[in-house]
């Protein structure tokens, strides 16, 4: 987590207000002063005038309010008041947001000698060079940005310039279009979040739904906040988590549970099933609570598919818990992780909202809470410490082996592990091709995990330690032992993506 | 000796007080003796964070920059 830019601050303020109007009960008659309260007219200005600012804020607005683009202010928050949330992709670039970054992508160097051959004119397809001041020149009007003419300088003297999101995607989902506007292919794009967090201007934008959880909750329904295990740390490095149940229920949750106890029961049951493989068919299994790891799998790598094991994400196995006890309930998974909104989409009734730590703080913060002013009640985790240790980097292998050595100790575990989408990807083409032996494999889309994640508050390096020591003071030491984990196979969780091609796209 | 009080609360949390906290503790160890640091729940200044208060007076909309050049100034 990179320092708290004004980027950042623009969308938790505009979070922040649209929580408290929500609260207040005055969304739809006070909703458009946010777009003086938070672009002011004495500044200061990142964009051309204050007429673009506003016009860039009402399309943040209407992604806060998951609303869509070409609605108004007023209906948008009419929309969101009655629980509705528009259609529309997780991640999407800000239409009016992203056409003020006009990034060159080539640029003609001082290297340019002018040369007779012109190699750069004679491969622009698109007649967009020409010989200016003694030195190529490249019309932006007619370059599409092909750079044919970067690869066919013999001096190497045009450079190659990308954008913050395109090289932030490491699945090439990203590209810039005709009109230089940033795009996002949904086929290849797996809601990572990387695009968001790199761009300088805040064009990248996640939908949220804190209106409609905050409305379920006005309603008197009862809803549950189901905290990542990386939650801790998140609302500042001194806040207990006592601290931060003692806020949710202040502002109206009306139980606060842990998703740890699902990962314990994912731990147990993925060992399981790696035991099953190495006993039939063998090869590699990866782990499956990542969404965006998944995700990654099934769209660029389809022929490991297989390999990915079956389970459902701790997220929905806490979930179906949630349901089970309460089927009126209402199941709001709280993260740091963008992806898990398009997760949830794939479970409708069983994981209702996602949000990530920073539109719950926001929405903490709306309600009029201070975390920091409440009094701890006693905090004992429920989940076990493999289960907490699933926020880390190598906690969810770190688990399964645990699990493994309990279970079956004379299997033959071969482990892998990879951080960022970039790298998984590589490493399992390298394992499909044997030129690395693995059976194991955890697959993390953020680097550090989870505690990396798009959503998160507070830098990893230091909740990644403060995961650690949470899970090593949980009472629970075992996923295999502990009495509040529901083994899945009572909840009848397993996917099935042999025949769920439809359900999976 | 300079007292820099800084509020961890959740609005001014949100708005990066924790770099704050950060230009503090970089600080070459002969300027971070010269501060008291404590930390405060709330200034009753929510939505105008980070605020810290530096020998009694309030600064709002705090940034690392701007506590930087307030130290310089008041240090030796």
């Amino acid at each position: 987590m990179p320092e708290i830019n004004e980027i950042t601050k623009i969308r938790r303020k505009v979070l922040t207000e649209i929580a408290q109007m929500t609260f207040e009960g005055r969304l739809q008659t006070d909703v458009e002063n946010i777009l003086q309260s938070v672009v002011t007219d004495e500044g200061p200005r990142y964009r051309c005038c204050v007429h673009k600012e506003r016009a860039v804020l009402q399309d943040r607005i209407k992604s806060a309010l998951s609303q869509p683009m070409n609605s108004t202010i007023p209906e948008a928050a009419a929309a969101a008041l009655d629980g509705n949330i528009a259609p529309a992709p997780i991640i999407q670039v800000l239409p009016v947001a992203c056409d003020q970054c006009p990034l060159d992508r080539f640029i003609v160097t001082d290297a340019c000698r002018n040369c007779l051959a012109h190699s750069c004119i004679a491969s622009c397809p698109k007649k967009a060079i020409s010989v200016v001041a003694n030195r190529s020149f490249i019309d932006k009007s007619k370059c599409v940005e092909c750079g044919l003419c970067k690869r066919s300088c013999p001096y190497g003297a045009i450079l190659e310039i990308s954008r913050p999101c395109e090289r932030a995607c490491e699945l090439g989902a990203i590209t810039a279009d005709k009109a230089r506007k940033a795009v996002i292919d949904y086929d290849q794009c797996v809601h990572c979040g990387a695009c968001k967090i790199a761009c300088p201007f805040g064009a990248i934008s996640d939908r949220s739904m804190i209106v409609q959880v905050i409305q379920r909750i006005k309603a008197g329904r009862r809803v549950y906040a189901l905290l990542a295990p990386a939650f801790i740390g998140q609302f500042g490095v001194q806040v207990r988590p006592g601290q931060v149940r003692a806020s949710l229920l202040k502002v109206g949750f009306h139980d606060v549970l842990e998703v740890s106890v699902g990962a314990d029961a994912v731990a147990v049951e993925e060992a399981r099933e790696f035991i099953e493989r190495t006993k039939t068919k063998g090869g590699l299994m990866t782990t499956s609570c990542c969404p965006a790891f998944v995700g990654m799998v099934e769209k660029h790598l389809p022929s490991m598919k297989e390999n990915v094991s079956s389970l459902v994400s701790p997220m929905v196995a806490a979930a179906m818990n949630v349901k089970k006890n309460d089927p009126e309930g209402i199941v709001v998974f709280v993260g740091p992780c963008i992806a898990k909104k398009s997760e949830a989409e794939r479970y409708p009734g069983i994981v209702d909202y996602v949000l990530t730590f920073e539109e719950l703080a926001t929405t903490i913060v709306g309600a009029g809470v201070n975390v920091t002013e409440m009094t701890a009640s006693e905090f004992a985790s429920a989940g076990s410490k493999d289960g907490n240790i699933f926020a880390k980097a190598g906690g969810v292998l770190q688990a399964v082996e645990n699990v493994l050595a309990q279970l079956a100790p004379d299997v033959q575990v071969a482990a892998e592990r990879c951080e960022g989408l970039g790298n998984c990807k590589k490493c399992l083409q390298e394992i499909e091709a044997g030129k690395r032996s693995a059976n194991f494999f955890e697959g993390m889309a953020c680097t550090g995990g989870c505690v990396g994640g798009p959503g998160v508050l507070t830098d990893s390096r230091v909740t990644a330690k403060l995961v650690e020591n949470f899970a090593n003071a949980a009472p629970e030491k075992s996923a295999v032992t502990n009495p509040n984990s529901e083994p899945l196979e009572t909840l009848g969780l397993h996917r099935h993506h042999k025949t769920s091609g439809a359900a999976d796209s | 000796m300079l007292t820099v009080e800084l509020c961890m609360g959740t609005s001014c949390h949100l708005m990066g007080v924790q770099d704050l906290v950060a230009v503090l503790e970089t600080l070459p160890a002969e300027q971070r003796e010269q501060i008291e640091i404590k930390g405060v729940t709330c200034f009753k200044n929510c939505g105008k964070g980070p605020n810290i208060r530096i020998n009694g007076e309030l600064i709002s909309n705090a940034t690392p920059d701007r506590l930087l050049e307030i130290l310089q100034a008041n240090l030796a």
